[in-house]
Protein backbone atom coordinates (compact mmCIF):
# COMPACT_ATOMS: atom_id res chain seq x y z
CA UNK A 1 0.00 0.00 0.00
CA UNK A 2 1.41 3.58 -0.44
CA UNK A 3 3.30 4.49 2.79
CA UNK A 4 4.81 2.02 5.07
CA UNK A 5 4.05 2.33 9.02
CA UNK A 6 2.54 5.43 10.80
CA UNK A 7 3.02 7.62 7.68
CA UNK A 8 -0.16 6.00 6.31
CA UNK A 9 -2.14 6.37 9.19
CA UNK A 10 -1.35 9.25 11.67
CA UNK A 11 -2.08 12.85 10.59
CA UNK A 12 0.98 14.88 11.00
CA UNK A 13 3.75 11.99 9.75
CA UNK A 14 1.81 11.52 6.97
CA UNK A 15 1.81 15.44 5.92
CA UNK A 16 5.52 15.61 6.38
CA UNK A 17 5.82 12.45 4.04
CA UNK A 18 3.34 13.58 1.35
CA UNK A 19 4.73 16.62 1.04
CA UNK A 20 8.58 14.88 0.49
CA UNK A 21 6.76 12.54 -2.02
CA UNK A 22 5.62 15.62 -3.78
CA UNK A 23 8.80 17.51 -4.03
CA UNK A 24 10.68 14.19 -4.89
CA UNK A 25 8.35 13.66 -7.97
CA UNK A 26 8.71 16.60 -9.02
CA UNK A 27 12.80 16.46 -9.06
CA UNK A 28 12.45 13.28 -10.83
CA UNK A 29 10.57 14.39 -13.37
CA UNK A 30 13.89 15.95 -15.05
CA UNK A 31 15.83 13.41 -13.78
CA UNK A 32 13.62 10.59 -15.60
CA UNK A 33 14.89 12.07 -19.03
CA UNK A 34 18.84 11.81 -17.88
CA UNK A 35 18.15 7.91 -16.85
CA UNK A 36 15.73 7.17 -19.74
CA UNK A 37 18.75 8.50 -22.16
CA UNK A 38 21.47 6.29 -20.33
CA UNK A 39 19.72 3.38 -20.50
CA UNK A 40 19.34 3.96 -24.29
CA UNK A 41 22.77 4.71 -24.61
CA UNK A 42 23.60 1.28 -22.56
CA UNK A 43 21.31 -0.73 -24.65
CA UNK A 44 22.45 1.10 -28.33
CA UNK A 45 25.75 0.14 -26.67
CA UNK A 46 24.96 -3.54 -26.21
CA UNK A 47 23.08 -4.53 -29.19
CA UNK A 48 26.32 -2.27 -31.54
CA UNK A 49 28.77 -4.70 -29.79
CA UNK A 50 26.86 -8.02 -30.82
CA UNK A 51 27.85 -6.45 -34.39
CA UNK A 52 30.95 -5.53 -33.69
CA UNK A 53 31.23 -1.97 -33.01
CA UNK A 54 32.06 0.44 -29.94
CA UNK A 55 28.87 3.36 -29.21
CA UNK A 56 31.37 6.25 -29.94
CA UNK A 57 32.10 4.79 -33.70
CA UNK A 58 28.73 3.90 -34.41
CA UNK A 59 27.08 7.34 -33.22
CA UNK A 60 30.09 8.95 -34.59
CA UNK A 61 29.57 7.10 -37.83
CA UNK A 62 26.15 7.54 -38.00
CA UNK A 63 25.91 11.38 -37.56
CA UNK A 64 28.66 11.72 -40.40
CA UNK A 65 26.63 9.77 -42.82
CA UNK A 66 24.17 12.08 -42.30
CA UNK A 67 21.44 9.78 -40.47
CA UNK A 68 19.51 11.86 -37.42
CA UNK A 69 18.19 8.99 -35.74
CA UNK A 70 18.20 9.92 -32.09
CA UNK A 71 18.96 7.17 -29.48
CA UNK A 72 15.26 6.57 -28.30
CA UNK A 73 14.52 5.14 -31.87
CA UNK A 74 17.62 3.08 -32.53
CA UNK A 75 17.09 1.64 -28.98
CA UNK A 76 13.53 0.29 -30.31
CA UNK A 77 15.19 -0.68 -33.63
CA UNK A 78 18.00 -2.55 -31.84
CA UNK A 79 15.35 -4.48 -29.96
CA UNK A 80 12.28 -5.08 -32.33
CA UNK A 81 13.63 -4.23 -36.14
CA UNK A 82 17.46 -6.63 -35.27
CA UNK A 83 18.05 -6.41 -39.36
CA UNK A 84 17.38 -3.14 -39.81
CA UNK A 85 19.84 -2.62 -36.68
CA UNK A 86 22.83 -4.73 -38.25
CA UNK A 87 22.50 -2.69 -41.51
CA UNK A 88 22.54 0.31 -39.90
CA UNK A 89 26.08 -0.89 -38.39
CA UNK A 90 27.05 -1.92 -41.37
CA UNK A 91 26.57 1.51 -42.69
CA UNK A 92 28.51 3.05 -39.79
CA UNK A 93 31.54 0.10 -40.08
CA UNK A 94 31.57 1.32 -44.32
CA UNK A 95 31.26 4.65 -43.14
CA UNK A 96 33.85 4.20 -40.59
CA UNK A 97 36.94 2.67 -42.93
CA UNK A 98 36.11 5.29 -45.56
CA UNK A 99 36.88 7.91 -42.79
CA UNK A 100 40.18 6.17 -42.25
CA UNK A 101 41.51 5.58 -45.84
CA UNK A 102 40.73 9.32 -46.12
CA UNK A 103 43.06 10.46 -43.04
CA UNK A 104 45.91 8.05 -43.85
CA UNK A 105 46.14 9.74 -47.58
CA UNK A 106 48.72 8.12 -50.37
CA UNK A 107 50.69 6.08 -47.84
CA UNK A 108 53.49 7.97 -49.12
CA UNK A 109 56.57 9.62 -47.17
CA UNK A 110 55.94 13.78 -46.58
CA UNK A 111 58.00 16.14 -48.98
CA UNK A 112 60.44 18.25 -47.02
CA UNK A 113 63.60 17.62 -44.98
CA UNK A 114 62.61 17.06 -41.63
CA UNK A 115 59.09 15.83 -41.79
CA UNK A 116 60.82 12.82 -43.98
CA UNK A 117 60.42 9.46 -41.77
CA UNK A 118 63.64 7.75 -41.62
CA UNK A 119 63.59 3.93 -41.69
CA UNK A 120 65.66 1.78 -39.71
CA UNK A 121 66.06 -2.20 -41.48
CA UNK B 1 64.33 -8.24 -42.18
CA UNK B 2 63.39 -9.01 -38.30
CA UNK B 3 59.65 -7.43 -37.66
CA UNK B 4 60.26 -4.99 -34.81
CA UNK B 5 57.67 -2.80 -32.69
CA UNK B 6 58.29 -0.15 -35.51
CA UNK B 7 58.17 -2.03 -38.74
CA UNK B 8 54.41 -1.43 -39.60
CA UNK B 9 52.37 1.58 -37.78
CA UNK B 10 50.19 1.09 -34.84
CA UNK B 11 46.68 1.07 -36.61
CA UNK B 12 45.46 -1.56 -37.97
CA UNK B 13 45.43 -2.54 -41.51
CA UNK B 14 42.30 -1.24 -43.27
CA UNK B 15 41.13 -3.41 -45.58
CA UNK B 16 40.52 -2.28 -49.68
CA UNK B 17 37.04 -0.68 -50.10
CA UNK B 18 35.52 -1.17 -53.53
CA UNK B 19 35.58 1.06 -56.16
CA UNK B 20 33.25 3.85 -56.08
CA UNK B 21 32.22 3.82 -60.00
CA UNK B 22 31.82 -0.07 -59.70
CA UNK B 23 29.69 -0.08 -56.51
CA UNK B 24 27.38 3.08 -57.70
CA UNK B 25 27.08 0.71 -60.69
CA UNK B 26 25.82 -2.45 -58.91
CA UNK B 27 23.86 -0.40 -56.78
CA UNK B 28 21.64 1.24 -59.46
CA UNK B 29 21.14 -2.02 -61.27
CA UNK B 30 20.76 -4.40 -58.87
CA UNK B 31 19.82 -3.34 -55.64
CA UNK B 32 17.29 -0.27 -56.59
CA UNK B 33 15.61 -2.84 -59.37
CA UNK B 34 15.53 -5.34 -56.79
CA UNK B 35 13.79 -3.50 -54.22
CA UNK B 36 11.51 -1.49 -56.99
CA UNK B 37 10.33 -4.76 -58.27
CA UNK B 38 9.38 -5.99 -54.51
CA UNK B 39 7.31 -2.78 -53.55
CA UNK B 40 5.49 -2.42 -56.83
CA UNK B 41 4.77 -6.38 -56.45
CA UNK B 42 3.50 -5.61 -52.77
CA UNK B 43 6.39 -8.59 -51.44
CA UNK B 44 6.23 -6.78 -48.07
CA UNK B 45 4.40 -7.43 -44.91
CA UNK B 46 3.88 -5.14 -42.17
CA UNK B 47 5.84 -1.55 -42.44
CA UNK B 48 7.55 0.45 -39.70
CA UNK B 49 7.93 4.21 -40.04
CA UNK B 50 10.39 6.42 -37.84
CA UNK B 51 8.79 10.00 -38.02
CA UNK B 52 10.00 13.12 -36.86
CA UNK B 53 6.65 14.90 -34.82
CA UNK B 54 6.18 17.44 -32.70
CA UNK B 55 10.14 17.64 -31.70
CA UNK B 56 10.32 13.89 -31.27
CA UNK B 57 10.90 11.03 -33.14
CA UNK B 58 8.22 7.93 -33.06
CA UNK B 59 8.81 4.39 -34.06
CA UNK B 60 5.00 3.85 -35.96
CA UNK B 61 3.29 0.98 -38.00
CA UNK B 62 -0.14 0.90 -38.60
CA UNK B 63 -3.31 0.91 -36.32
CA UNK B 64 -0.62 3.06 -33.89
CA UNK B 65 -1.68 5.20 -30.96
CA UNK B 66 0.20 8.27 -30.50
CA UNK B 67 -0.11 10.67 -27.75
CA UNK B 68 1.68 14.22 -27.47
CA UNK B 69 1.95 16.19 -25.32
CA UNK B 70 0.80 19.93 -26.96
CA UNK B 71 -2.08 21.22 -29.09
CA UNK B 72 -2.75 20.19 -32.72
CA UNK B 73 -4.79 22.85 -34.72
CA UNK B 74 -7.01 20.56 -36.26
CA UNK B 75 -10.43 19.00 -35.37
CA UNK B 76 -11.07 15.75 -34.04
CA UNK B 77 -11.76 13.38 -36.81
CA UNK B 78 -9.22 15.11 -39.15
CA UNK B 79 -7.14 13.38 -41.42
CA UNK B 80 -3.16 14.57 -41.67
CA UNK B 81 -0.66 13.42 -43.46
CA UNK B 82 2.75 13.37 -41.65
CA UNK B 83 6.13 14.04 -43.38
CA UNK B 84 9.36 14.44 -42.18
CA UNK B 85 10.17 10.58 -42.34
CA UNK B 86 13.51 10.19 -41.22
CA UNK B 87 13.57 5.63 -41.84
CA UNK B 88 10.98 3.05 -43.76
CA UNK B 89 11.60 -0.74 -43.62
CA UNK B 90 9.59 -4.16 -44.33
CA UNK B 91 10.84 -7.41 -43.23
CA UNK B 92 13.31 -7.53 -46.17
CA UNK B 93 14.58 -4.03 -46.87
CA UNK B 94 15.11 -0.47 -45.14
CA UNK B 95 14.73 2.34 -46.78
CA UNK B 96 17.14 5.02 -44.64
CA UNK B 97 16.66 8.48 -45.23
CA UNK B 98 19.66 10.85 -45.08
CA UNK B 99 18.20 12.57 -43.17
CA UNK B 100 14.64 12.81 -44.41
CA UNK B 101 12.96 10.48 -47.79
CA UNK B 102 11.35 12.40 -50.03
CA UNK B 103 7.52 13.30 -49.63
CA UNK B 104 6.76 10.61 -53.29
CA UNK B 105 8.76 7.80 -51.67
CA UNK B 106 6.57 7.32 -48.53
CA UNK B 107 2.64 8.72 -47.50
CA UNK B 108 1.95 8.34 -43.87
CA UNK B 109 -1.64 9.09 -42.85
CA UNK B 110 -2.99 9.59 -39.42
CA UNK B 111 -6.06 10.84 -37.70
CA UNK B 112 -6.87 13.16 -34.85
CA UNK B 113 -8.86 11.43 -32.05
CA UNK B 114 -8.75 12.65 -29.00
CA UNK B 115 -7.94 16.12 -27.79
CA UNK B 116 -7.87 16.04 -23.70
CA UNK B 117 -6.03 16.94 -20.84
CA UNK B 118 -3.08 15.02 -18.73
CA UNK B 119 -3.74 14.26 -15.30
CA UNK B 120 -3.20 16.66 -12.71
CA UNK B 121 0.04 16.69 -12.23
CA UNK B 122 1.50 18.16 -8.93
CA UNK B 123 4.53 20.60 -9.01
CA UNK B 124 5.67 21.27 -5.45
CA UNK B 125 8.78 23.10 -3.94
CA UNK B 126 9.50 22.90 -0.46
CA UNK B 127 12.70 24.44 1.88
CA UNK B 128 13.34 22.90 5.44
CA UNK B 129 13.58 25.23 8.39
CA UNK B 130 12.83 28.01 5.78
CA UNK B 131 8.33 27.66 6.58
CA UNK B 132 8.84 28.23 2.14
CA UNK B 133 6.60 25.31 0.60
CA UNK B 134 4.50 26.37 -3.15
CA UNK B 135 2.14 23.43 -4.42
CA UNK B 136 1.06 23.97 -8.21
CA UNK B 137 -1.29 21.69 -10.93
CA UNK B 138 -0.75 21.10 -14.09
CA UNK B 139 -2.83 20.14 -16.40
CA UNK B 140 -1.14 19.55 -20.22
CA UNK B 141 -3.13 19.65 -23.15
CA UNK B 142 -2.64 15.76 -25.42
CA UNK B 143 -3.87 14.82 -28.47
CA UNK B 144 -4.22 11.41 -29.66
CA UNK B 145 -3.76 10.12 -33.26
CA UNK B 146 -4.24 6.87 -34.72
CA UNK B 147 -1.54 6.00 -37.67
CA UNK B 148 -4.11 4.83 -40.27
CA UNK B 149 -1.60 3.38 -43.02
CA UNK B 150 2.12 3.94 -43.93
CA UNK B 151 2.39 3.60 -47.85
CA UNK B 152 5.50 3.09 -50.35
CA UNK B 153 5.61 4.08 -54.06
CA UNK B 154 8.59 2.52 -56.07
CA UNK B 155 10.04 5.40 -57.21
CA UNK B 156 13.84 5.25 -56.12
CA UNK B 157 16.58 5.81 -58.82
Amino acid sequence: QHFRGRKNRCHALAVRSVRRAFVKSTKARRQKKRILRKLWITRIEAASLEHGLKYPAFIGNLVKSQVELNRKVLADLAIYEPKTFKSLAALAQRRRQEGFLAALGDGKEPEGIFSRIVHHH
Amino acid sequence: VAKTSLTSPPWPEVPKLPDPVEEAKYHAAEVVQKVNGMISAGEYGRLFAVVHFASKQWKITSEDLIMMDNVLEAECGDRIRLEKVLLVGADDFTLIGRPLLGKDLVRVEATVIEKTESWPKINMRFRKRRNYQRKKIIRNPQTVLRINSIEIYPCLS
